[in-house]
């Protein structure tokens, strides 16, 4: 998925580095920043990192402790929630 | 690196070799190192491959210095955070909910840390020297059971004891209106721990809802966008 069509600016280098940074594989990682800096800065980059680190602490407190997502978020999200898979994370659990 | 991002990770950085309400600044440093040393755990790749983890023998490679509990715990929340299920937590024994409470937040402050490092092509922190000191055992007395596995800390339970872990001084309450704000709160001091982590490299909760106003040189729709790609790569149903 290249992020073409989501409508979000720039979206073609923002989410390839995503990817690449959640392997943690300096390879797969440089190039991906290497065009989020070219298209968007280093401001830009660094932003995109720490909001990619941060989110990639952040699931793991909510997995890890069970917290649940909110009733009326839950509610209000149940369409597209079902369209996109998600409701199938909770059969993988164990 | 924005001065802000930068103090903020330092300062938690430092936080992980400090003695904390559970676990030694020694404990916490070995949790910070376990978790780094979880990435290379061949039984990780495995069960990582396999349509129901628990059901695949082996043991962790571990660097020895934590017992299997929490090594179990440590690799797990690192390497298939978004198959853990209430039966993997019944089950896993790390002395207590609070204790699992900070154990986690040493995790996590280790995981986002690194993350942004690796990514932004940044050597990783050398591990912290451990503070000495005792930890202070304190559970706060207003906590009580759920939403999540744990006891929590609700705003309205919290007593003069306890630090500010919700950011209601001077007011309104900044940390508000979501249960992962609780999922910590257990341990206070953790919950802070993670909070004043995460929020400069995200945004605080009054900035998240102020659409008029960029905090950060991309965004918030791009932010958002790239926290909904890191929950759905790492399944994470919340």
């Amino acid at each position: 998925m290249t992020g073409q069509g989501s409508g979000v600016p720039h979206a073609d280098v923002l989410l390839p580095f995503a990817d690449a940074a959640l392997s943690f594989d300096s390879a797969r990682i440089a190039p991906a920043r290497a065009a989020v800096l070219a298209v968007l800065g280093e401001a830009a980059m660094i932003d995109a990192a720490a909001v990619i680190a941060g989110f990639n602490g952040i699931t793991r407190i909510a997995d890890a402790t069970g917290i649940p997502l909110e009733d009326t978020k839950a509610d209000d999200t149940a369409d597209w929630r079902e369209a996109l898979g998600i409701n199938a994370f909770q059969a993988a659990k164990t | 690196m924005r001065a802000e991002l930068e103090l903020s990770q330092q300062q938690a950085w430092h936080r992980v070799a400090a003695p904390g309400t559970w676990l030694t600044g020694a404990e916490r440093v070995a949790i910070a190192a376990e978790t780094r040393h979880a990435l290379d755990c061949p039984h990780c790749a495995a069960r990582k491959a396999a349509l129901a983890p628990l059901s695949v023998p082996g043991t962790h490679a571990s660097l020895g210095a934590l017992d299997a509990a929490d090594v179990e715990a440590i690799h797990r929340i690192h390497t298939d955070s978004g198959r853990l299920g209430q039966t993997w937590f019944n089950g896993v024994s790390t002395g207590g909910d609070a204790r699992y409470i900070e154990l986690v937040s040493v995790v996590v402050v280790t995981v986002a840390i690194d993350t942004y490092r690796s990514a932004a092509g940044l050597p990783p922190q050398p591990l912290p020297t451990p503070l000495p000191g005792s930890p202070s055992r304190h559970r706060p007395s207003g906590a009580r059971p759920g939403p999540g596995w744990t006891a929590t800390l609700r705003p309205e339970d919290v007593t003069a004891d306890e630090p500010d872990l919700f950011r209601e001084h001077p007011g309104p309450r900044e940390r508000r209106g979501a249960n992962i704000h609780l999922a910590l709160s257990l341990v206070p001091h953790s919950m802070i721990h993670w909070w004043d982590c995460f929020e400069p490299m995200y945004m605080t909760g009054p900035q998240m809802r102020v659409f008029e106003t960029e905090y950060r040189a991309i965004s918030h729709a791009q932010l958002e966008m790239l926290a909904a790609r890191v929950a759905a790569l790492n399944q994470c149903e919340y």
